[in-house]
């Protein structure tokens, strides 16, 4: 260990990164710009969903089923229509995700408890847009029946007490208005936190291609001190990025921050060390930078994002993703970013999740001091 | 049998590559304040040979000891002793003169007191003085150069390891760089360097001829010329295919190289000869624009030992 080849090393590649606008670019400002580009993409939120309604009955129960049905943002009535052929073309077309048909006996079956028969028709090619509608119908009607069937007893000899209507309430937690982004967003945070590992592969890669790898192996520097070197710079850019994206998560998506600033730094700096040092791995791998590139999206972003669980429960994928998931320093590192963000939990909760970053920070490490050798070929 | 006087000492040195053997059974020795020219046609095995020396590959088989160090056992030990520069080498675009000098004094732990004058000096050497706070990016491929032999400079290693140094560099660069080097072997420094110029040979105290992995040829420059087998004629014919084709066959005619125009042909007894050579031409009505006797180059040796080899 020599103090002074590591720091030669970092001041060289804080030098690279600060003179070469597109490194200057990829690390720094690339993480913030997916951040806030995946965010407002994957803002899954739906509104507005067109639908149409076949209103066989046509009574004043009816026409107050439906005004209860279309008030506020979420469904969009654009017509009443006179055939299920009508419905059966305008979903076809697209022009609507959900058709609603009334049956004739509506207010009759309604005032006679025999429950409400109405048929939502979907459109399955979009499954979101359809299901939300249909989910959205489904707990409005109940309000309906529910405030329908009080102001029935309220006019006949009944009790209203003597018989309790339905009542289903359900309530969210830690995301209450179930925003999407505020789920969604600290666990993109842990997502593209990859980019400081694609950034050292690329350096390595680049050392190779320019020549210069060639250079420092004939020089008495370490293997060790090296790859320190090479690290230290994408540690500190990676800390920065963390105190990016945790301000722009809160300032301009709302996320609230209910963990420990402190205990999410200090693990954020172990995925650091952990994510780096894999990194390092696919730079020993790879000779070009085009390749490190590459092999990065491969081994940590397509598998950040479909395997981490950011956005597909672990628990429901097959076995072999499961393996795979258990060894990306994204899976317990999303747990985390959640974990502090979200339910505002501590180590008390989080410490499995800091003991695996812990666990594959020293496998990478390790992985990467076997592979890196100061020898050509 | 170890000759303490050599600093670079290789026995049975072998080297392979997956489909290749890049260096087969080399025997090396290079004297202490030798400038050792390795030269060869592409593919020969210069670079390998370097590498092995500089301590950046593998050995396969054999071994190769740098400055009383056994590479084969320790290859970091020798690194702060030796300055390597990579054919590829083409130093941090973003830094600038004087930072990359500072880089590699910093790796090989050249001490603060002493940097700034061997700093000067290397500038001042390498003719860079006035560029010391431009990027390295911008000097042209000359200046390049030799700021990367500066960088190979600043630790005045025993040893320099060059692999073509001047391979693509214009020839009045090529020259400034060669006087330096020529200084530094004056001044005592053991230089190891490959180049494909003949006339880059030419100023080596010694020369090894590589081909196909080995080093069938080991000798200085004054005594490869010597070895090529006759002597010159210089022939510049109107029709040089002709002349080549009638040649070829003529009594006492060795070699025939063709360089542009003109041909260079290698005969037992140029006296002799030349009177026949003329005669002949004049007899199946090819003409000459001149014909003399010439000394051999190293290029045509050069040429003439692969084709040795060759057959």
């Amino acid at each position: 260990m020599s103090p002074r080849h590591i720091w030669a090393m970092t001041r060289k590649e804080i030098h690279h990164i600060l003179r070469d606008r597109m490194a200057f670019f990829l690390v720094i400002i690339s993480p913030v710009l997916m951040l806030v580009l995946m965010s407002y993409a994957l803002a899954v939120d739906i509104q507005h969903v067109p639908v149409v309604v076949l209103d066989h009955d046509r009574s004043a129960l009816s026409r107050a089923f439906i005004q209860s049905i279309t008030a506020g943002d979420d469904i969009d009535l654009i017509a009443h229509v006179s055939s299920m052929d009508e419905i059966e073309a305008l979903l076809m077309r697209g022009t609507i995700k959900a058709g609603i048909v009334i049956s004739p006996a509506f207010t009759n079956d309604l005032l006679s408890f025999r429950g409400i028969p109405i048929q939502i028709i979907i459109d399955g090619t979009e499954p979101s847009s359809g299901g939300f509608a249909a989910e959205h119908i489904g707990l409005r009607t109940e309000e309906f029946i529910n405030a329908s069937l009080a102001s029935q007893f309220q006019t006949s000899d009944l009790n209203i007490d003597s018989i309790q209507p339905i009542d289903l309430r359900i309530r969210t937690w830690f995301n209450p208005s179930m925003k999407s982004e505020v789920s969604v967003i600290p666990g993109l945070v842990s997502m593209v936190m990859g980019f400081p590992a694609l950034s050292v592969a690329m350096t390595l890669a680049r050392e190779r291609e320019h020549g210069t790898m060639e250079q420092l192996m004939a020089t008495p520097i370490s293997r060790l001190d090296l790859l320190i070197g090479k690290m230290i710079p994408y540690a500190i850019i990676g800390m920065i990025n963390v105190f990016l994206l945790t301000l722009v998560a809160m300032a301009l998506f709302s996320v609230p921050f209910n963990g420990s600033f402190l205990l999410f730094f200090a693990l954020s700096i172990i995925f650091l060390f952990a994510i780096l040092a894999l990194g390092i791995v696919i730079g020993v791998f790879v000779h070009t930078q085009p390749a490190a590139v590459g092999l990065s999206f491969l081994v940590i972003f397509f598998p950040g994002f479909f395997l981490t669980g950011i956005f597909f429960p672990i628990v429901a994928m097959p076995e072999i993703a499961r393996l795979e998931a258990l060894f990306l320093p994204g899976t317990p590192y999303a747990v985390i970013t959640r974990g502090v963000f979200l339910t505002g939990v501590g180590l008390d909760v989080l410490w499995p999740h800091a003991v695996m970053l812990v666990f594959l920070w020293l496998v990478f490490t390790v992985c990467a001091a076997l592979f890196f050798k100061k020898k050509l070929g | 049998m170890d000759r303490p006087d050599s600093i670079i000492h290789t026995r049975e040195l072998r080297r392979e590559f997956k489909h290749t053997v890049a260096l087969d059974s080399l025997d090396l020795d290079v004297k202490y304040g030798e400038l050792f020219g390795l030269v060869g046609p592409d593919g020969a095995g210069k670079t390998t040979c370097l590498r092995l020396l500089a301590g950046l590959l593998n050995i396969t088989s054999g071994s190769v000891e740098v400055l009383g160090f056994d590479l084969g056992a320790d290859s970091e030990a020798v690194k702060p002793h030796i300055g390597y520069m990579a054919q590829l080498f083409s130093l941090y675009g973003e830094l600038s003169v004087r930072e990359n000098l500072v880089f590699f004094a910093d790796l090989f732990n050249v001490e603060a007191h002493i940097f700034p004058q061997r700093m000067a000096r290397l500038l001042e050497f390498a003719g860079l003085t006035e560029f010391t706070n431009r990027r390295a990016a911008h000097l042209s491929g000359g200046m390049q150069k030799k700021l990367a032999l500066a960088c190979t400079l600043i630790h005045q290693p025993q040893i320099l390891l060059l692999d073509e140094p001047t391979t693509g560099v214009d020839p009045v660069s090529r020259r400034e760089f060669w006087d330096i080097l020529t200084d530094l072997h004056m001044e005592g420094t053991t230089i190891v360097v490959s180049t494909p110029y003949m006339d880059e040979a030419d100023r080596c105290s010694r020369i090894g001829l590589m081909y196909a992995g080995r080093m069938p040829v080991c000798e200085s420059p004054q005594r490869i010329r010597d070895q090529i087998e006759g002597e010159l004629i210089e022939l510049q014919p109107e029709d040089w295919r002709g002349a080549g084709s009638l040649l070829e066959s003529q009594a006492g005619v060795l070699e025939i190289q063709t360089y542009g125009e003109s041909l260079h042909l290698l005969v037992d007894n140029a006296e002799l000869r030349l009177p026949q050579i003329q005669t002949s031409l004049h007899a199946n009505g090819l003409s000459f624009r001149s014909i003399r006797t010439a000394p051999a180059t190293m290029e045509q040796a050069f040429i003439s030992f692969i084709r040795q080899i060759e057959a």
